[in-house]
């Protein structure tokens, strides 16, 4: 399998880099005779060397069945609808406390379940803030389920930050439904 | 303020005249003077005997790829080299040096390959053809597969002995990628040339975040491979792993301790993210900074004194700098409503981050006081984010964003010239580059 394949291969030439940064240490030994001694010349070289081109950037043919960068997007569905937030914010809006309370109805009548929510954000931004406020957002809809009456035992967080969007596009209309709290009942 | 160059930038002054004296450093170029010129280099073929005649050729391209990066050299084409380098030179024979000041070189490189079953000896030289002066000799033993390496070695010790600061030939960038219909991301690792890529993880879930240790062998990162995130530490000569955050939710390492005793991530508990530190062997973990909002992005100071990080504690994310240990912190970032993902530079002067700009993501620094913000990385169509300065400190790695395109490039610190280390992976991100070599 090609993935396997190429991880070996990954190791192989690692192995190999900590062979000949070992090897090479204790083999330099032919010393410099004229460091310290050569000075600078004045004189100056008036002819115009070519320049070589520089050289072309590694590119990565994409598999064929997917167009590049389009992030492949796919989530468990939910019978409940997500909490959307503002940009960079977690506090839950008044439409995020109309689903909330449709969840929170659900898990007193069905004390057996387990819910996980999922706190993801928009594209903009850092991976590793947005993976905090991930985890923020989805703390702020579990603490909002909890003072409706939820115990905390059927409730846990996970944040996918900006990793796992719901919609792949650009712009507003995207970003606003991929700022938003999950419903996964595990 | 340092107009320091990079992998990329030049035209350079040639400061032949501005050190006569031997007792001064032999720096023949002036990485901080702008507007020069460059040193003219000729790179002879390389003799073999015995062993593979392509070796001829193959090792004067390797090192000649490694000088043009450079953009402090220019090369003397191997059209125009009038003598024929033969195992005599390297057993007493001069060269002809006013040979090759005819043609414009103002140094020369040598070498000479001999293969004994499995192993070659390489010899290279440098000389000063404009006084005749042997500069640098090093004779490195290896296998076939290592001579990349070995050639990355002495292009180091070129730029070396010309400008004073050592090569990043050979360094490596980590860094993540979604492609193709892979639901994850994954590691992957590139040499700083473009060359030797390679997947790191293959586990498809989310792999995020990737640090070096201080001696280059393990990578630091998130992996939500059992579903939760977790920190885990992976050697990447052996790919042997261990994991060493567990607790709390979110977490995401940022830097370790100069002496890889530590390593400092930002850590949720409770939907609020603080900085921590754990030791890599026996896993203690402690707090080191907290507050209202989410801390994130822990960066070390090259003395380990103090840490770059960003809080949203004042109303939108800023970059703050705290001394370990001490209380108080100051923020460094002004004037942008959103700023994010520090990084310290090896010579400690600067701290390079991402911040929000009229709508869009740019690359800045600034000095650890607060004070010289200016910008390094930015584009009219799209973002640049998530700096990581080279070993050497003369450039920078980021992820270059244009809706469905992400690249990462690399820029000189002055932000004069830049190319694109990798495209066509589908979504990069997270670039961190290695330590030296």
């Amino acid at each position: 399998m090609k993935g396997t394949r190429s991880w070996k291969w990954a190791v192989l030439v690692l192995s190999i880099a900590a062979l000949v940064s070992v090897g090479c240490a204790k083999k330099q030994t032919v010393k410099s005779e004229g460091a310290q001694g050569a000075a600078p010349a004045p004189g100056v070289v008036t002819e115009a060397p070519v320049k070589a081109p520089p050289p072309a950037p590694v590119t990565v043919a994409p598999p064929p069945e997917a167009a590049p960068g389009v992030a492949v997007t796919e989530e468990k569905l939910s019978q409940f609808d997500d909490v959307r937030f503002d940009f960079d914010k977690s506090e839950v809006r008044g439409d995020g406390r109309k689903t909330c309370g449709v969840v929170a109805d659900y898990l007193k009548k069905h004390p057996q379940a387990k819910m996980q929510i999922e706190g993801h954000c928009d594209e903009r931004g850092t991976a590793e803030y947005n993976m905090a406020l991930g985890e923020r957002r989805a703390t702020a809809v579990m603490t909002y389920l909890v003072s409706l009456g939820v115990p905390k035992a059927a409730l846990s967080t996970v944040s996918f930050g900006k990793e796992k969007p719901l919609d792949p596009g650009h712009d507003e209309g995207a970003w606003a439904k991929n700022r938003r709290a999950h419903f996964v009942l595990k | 303020m340092k107009r320091s160059i990079v992998a990329a930038a030049g035209p350079f002054l040639l400061a032949l005249s501005l050190f006569p004296s031997p007792a001064f450093p032999l720096l023949y170029i002036d990485i901080n003077a702008p507007g020069g010129k460059r040193m003219p280099i000729a790179v002879a073929d390389v003799v073999v005997d015995p062993g593979d005649p392509s070796l001829s050729r193959g090792i004067p391209k390797i090192l000649s790829d490694d000088l043009v990066l450079t953009e402090l050299f220019d090369l003397v084409p191997p059209t125009a080299h009038m003598e024929s380098v033969t195992a005599a030179h390297f057993s007493g024979k001069p060269l002809s040096f006013p040979g090759w000041k005819m043609i414009g070189a103002e140094a020369v490189v040598i070498g000479n390959v001999s293969a004994r079953g499995d192993r070659l000896s390489v010899e290279m030289r440098l000389y000063d053809a404009t006084q005749g002066t042997l500069l640098l000799a090093k004779r490195y033993t290896g296998t076939p597969a290592q001579l990349r390496s070995i050639v990355h070695r002495f292009a180091n010790e070129i730029v070396y002995t010309f400008t004073g600061v050592r090569g990043v030939f050979g360094t490596e960038i980590a860094f993540t990628a979604r492609s193709g219909k892979s639901k994850g991301k994954e590691l992957y690792i590139v040499g700083m040339d473009g060359q030797d890529l390679r997947k790191v993880t293959d586990n498809r879930s989310f792999n995020l975040f990737p640090r070096w240790s201080p001696d280059g062998q393990w990578l630091a990162y998130t992996s939500f491979r059992t579903g939760t995130p977790s920190v885990y530490l992976r050697n990447v000569s052996t790919g042997a792993e261990k994991e060493v955050i567990r607790f709390g939710g979110s977490k995401a390492p940022g830097g370790f301790s100069p002496d890889g005793v530590w390593l400092y991530a930002g850590v949720s508990q409770a939907g609020n993210s603080d900085i921590y530190r754990v030791r890599v062997v026996g896993g203690a973990m402690e707090k080191v900074a907290e507050g209202w909002g989410l801390e994130v992005s822990p960066s070390l100071s090259p003395d380990g004194k103090r840490i770059a990080f960003v809080s949203d504690r004042g109303g939108s994310p800023q970059i703050y700098v705290k001394a370990i240990g001490v209380a108080g912190e100051t923020r460094i970032s002004n004037g942008a409503g959103y700023a994010t993902s520090p990084s310290w530079s090896p010579a400690g002067d600067r701290i390079a981050y991402t911040a929000r700009s009229g709508g869009r993501f740019i690359v800045a620094t600034v000095a650890p006081d607060g004070t010289g913000s200016r910008e390094v990385a930015s584009a009219a169509d799209g973002d640049c984010e998530d700096p990581s300065f080279s070993p050497d400190g003369r450039s920078l790695v980021y992820t270059y964003r244009k809706r469905d395109y992400s690249a990462l490039k690399i820029i000189s610190l002055d932000g004069r010239r830049q190319r694109t280390l990798v495209s066509g992976l589908g979504d990069v991100g997270s670039p961190a580059w290695s330590p030296g070599r």
